[in-house]
């Protein structure tokens, strides 16, 4: 038992909750849960001697690169919450299965 | 485990000291307010009124804590504390004497703008729980208004952070000098006016309006959970004065020894009674007002601290 | 692998608990404010595992970003597309079981392929000063930081452009 697998076992049940969520917001927090899975991974992972011993990063870089990627995924959050209230309002739909205007129609 | 046992020693000096704060800090106000409108202000209960505060505690305490019947009650019962907690720990960085400060972390200035930041959700749960429309508009206000504010404040106290090399308070505290008081004054004007709206006090007191809102997201809190919102305001006051004095006006640089912390208090209580005065002196801004003073002046002018700070730093 | 009773050891299985518990309820609970909750504590443990891995600025600026911003965000457009009503908020789920295989199998795939790279303990590493990350940051990473500067601005006023587009 390492956080390998606890970060796995987080970043199934954020893509469990992307797959079976119905309501946009719930959704979007399942991504969250993915982004934030997937970070710690490649924290966790890019600190190991494994890694550096074959020419890895050095602590510094992974943390700068951590910062780095903490700011975009807060920067898409922001514009997907946007979005999503955007298409909320102009429409009156949350459910994922409701907002089908991009697609065909029978 | 050494450090478990010091760590609940200091939580323990922190609730005692926002405790205290907030008793005397509301004894305080009303004495100031009383005298800004020309009255005495509390006199009956002990010398000066002193204790009137402790029997308005003990009155609130034998209050009953009533939670309003469409409430979604645990979420309710949650959110006085998730404003409260954060507040608390605030003061854990704070350097409160020479090479002391009970958390000397180094990153310890973001951690003072990250932490207090978190008591934005416990308002939003209280004003979501109340299902209340006083109490939703009052948590989306304080929201909005804290989000906004944080930015000037954040970017205030980045100059010092300039200015010494490092976010570790102690470390800023040691590389401080009285020339910093001239080069960041308008930085310090701009974290103390942030300050205010970050606690949510007037006169940016809109997300608790009580001409228009009732009581804001507290509208439908009593006794200890409504006490608990106003501990962490008086907190949150106090912590902000703690901070200001000490990394923006040097604190206990100014003397050595014992000298030094009675300068560091008398700084933190002139803050103190600068906030009650700014509250009882100035009117209630709308909430565009709010907003295009958060935007258009303040993080502009934190901004422009930012660069001249940044531009004179190699000779400061 | 029996697990040594350290300080280390149980802020380990703690984080685990916790982020595991949270981020379940945040898949599974039906009502919209336990969602918001658990995602902020979800937020709070990813910090905790930065912490975890001795990276203290990091942590800081995941609860400064995420407990003190994106979470916000969450509760503002909640609150913006509900209304807050006794037993009102339910969120649906349509739980399948291809859903369960898919994310079942690439959890599973991403434990396999790491899965001889890993130690079983984590190593005690050097403590990254903020200054040793400034210097990072503003050296080797500039033009990472000028981009995601960039990007961030982009964001900034995308955002504004989305909300802004609704007044008329």
């Amino acid at each position: 038992m390492n956080f390998v697998l606890v970060a796995s076992i987080l970043f199934g049940l954020g893509l469990y909750g992307v797959l079976s969520r119905r309501d946009v917001i719930a959704v979007l927090a399942s991504v969250e849960l993915m982004l934030g899975a997937a970070t710690v991974m490649l924290v966790g992972l890019a600190g190991l001697p494994s890694l550096s011993s074959q020419g890895g990063a050095d602590p510094g870089t992974i943390e700068a690169t951590g910062l780095l990627l903490l700011v975009m995924a807060a920067a898409a959050a922001a514009v997907g919450l946007a979005l999503l209230v955007a298409i909320a309002r102009s429409t009156g739909r949350t459910r994922t299965d409701e907002l089908t205007d991009v697609r065909d129609r029978p | 485990m050494s450090g478990f046992v010091g760590g609940l020693i200091w939580g323990l000096a922190a609730g005692t000291l926002i405790a205290i704060a907030a008793l005397f800090g509301v004894w305080w106000e009303r004495k100031v307010a009383g005298r800004i409108q020309m009255r005495i202000g509390p006199q009956t209960t002990g010398p000066a009124g002193i204790l009137q505060t402790i029997a308005d505690t003990l009155k609130l305490i034998l209050k009953e804590d009533i939670t309003p019947d469409q409430a979604d009650v645990r979420v309710f019962r949650l959110a006085p504390l998730v404003v409260f907690v954060p507040v608390a720990m605030s003061f854990s960085v704070i350097p409160f004497a020479a090479g002391f400060a009970p958390l000397d972390t180094s990153v310890g200035m973001l951690f003072f703008l990250a932490v207090p930041a978190l008591s934005v959700i416990g308002i939003l749960l209280g004003g979501w729980s109340s299902r209340n429309t006083y109490a939703t508009i009052g948590a989306i206000r304080a929201a909005a208004q804290m989000i906004s504010y944080e930015l000037p404040r954040a970017l205030a106290v980045l100059s010092l952070v300039v200015l010494a090399g490092s976010i570790r308070p102690l470390d800023v505290m040691a590389a401080w000098s009285p020339w910093w008081i001239i080069a960041t004054a308008p930085g310090f004007i701009v974290y103390f006016i942030a300050s205010i709206a970050e606690v949510n006090r007037g006169p940016f007191d809109i997300p608790e309006a009580e001409s228009e809102l009732v009581a804001g997201y507290f509208a439908d809190y009593s006794g200890i959970r409504w006490s608990i919102f106003m501990m962490a305001e008086y907190g949150g006051m106090v912590a902000a004065s703690l901070f200001g004095a000490a990394v923006f006006l040097g604190g206990w640089n100014w003397l050595p020894g014992i000298g030094g912390i009675l300068v560091f208090v008398a700084l933190t209580l002139a803050l103190v009674t600068a906030m009650v005065w700014v509250k009882w002196t100035y009117p209630r801004l709308r909430a565009d007002q709010l907003m295009s003073f958060a935007w258009k002046i303040m993080t502009p002018a934190a901004i422009v601290q930012l660069v001249v700070v940044a531009v004179i730093a190699p000779w400061l | 692998m029996i697990a040594e009773f350290s300080a280390s050891s149980i802020a380990f299985w703690l984080l685990s608990a916790v982020s595991i518990g949270s981020a379940a309820v945040v898949v599974f609970t039906r009502d919209v404010m336990r969602l918001a909750i658990s995602l902020g504590v979800f937020f709070l443990t990813v910090a905790g595992w930065y912490l975890y891995f001795t990276h203290a600025f990091l942590a800081v600026a995941q609860v400064f970003l995420y407990a003190g911003g994106v979470l916000v965000l969450v509760l503002f457009a909640i609150m913006f597309l509900r209304r807050s009503k006794a037993g009102e908020p339910i969120l649906e789920s349509r739980h399948s079981t291809d859903s369960v295989v898919i994310a079942v199998g690439l959890g599973f795939l991403v434990v396999m392929s790491l899965r001889d790279r890993v130690p079983i303990a984590l190593p005690q590493q050097a403590f990254p000063t903020t200054t040793e990350l400034a210097d990072i940051l503003l050296g080797p990473m500039l033009p990472h930081l000028a981009a995601v500067s960039l990007l961030l601005l982009v964001a900034c006023v995308s955002v504004l452009v989305v909300f802004g587009g609704e007044r008329e």
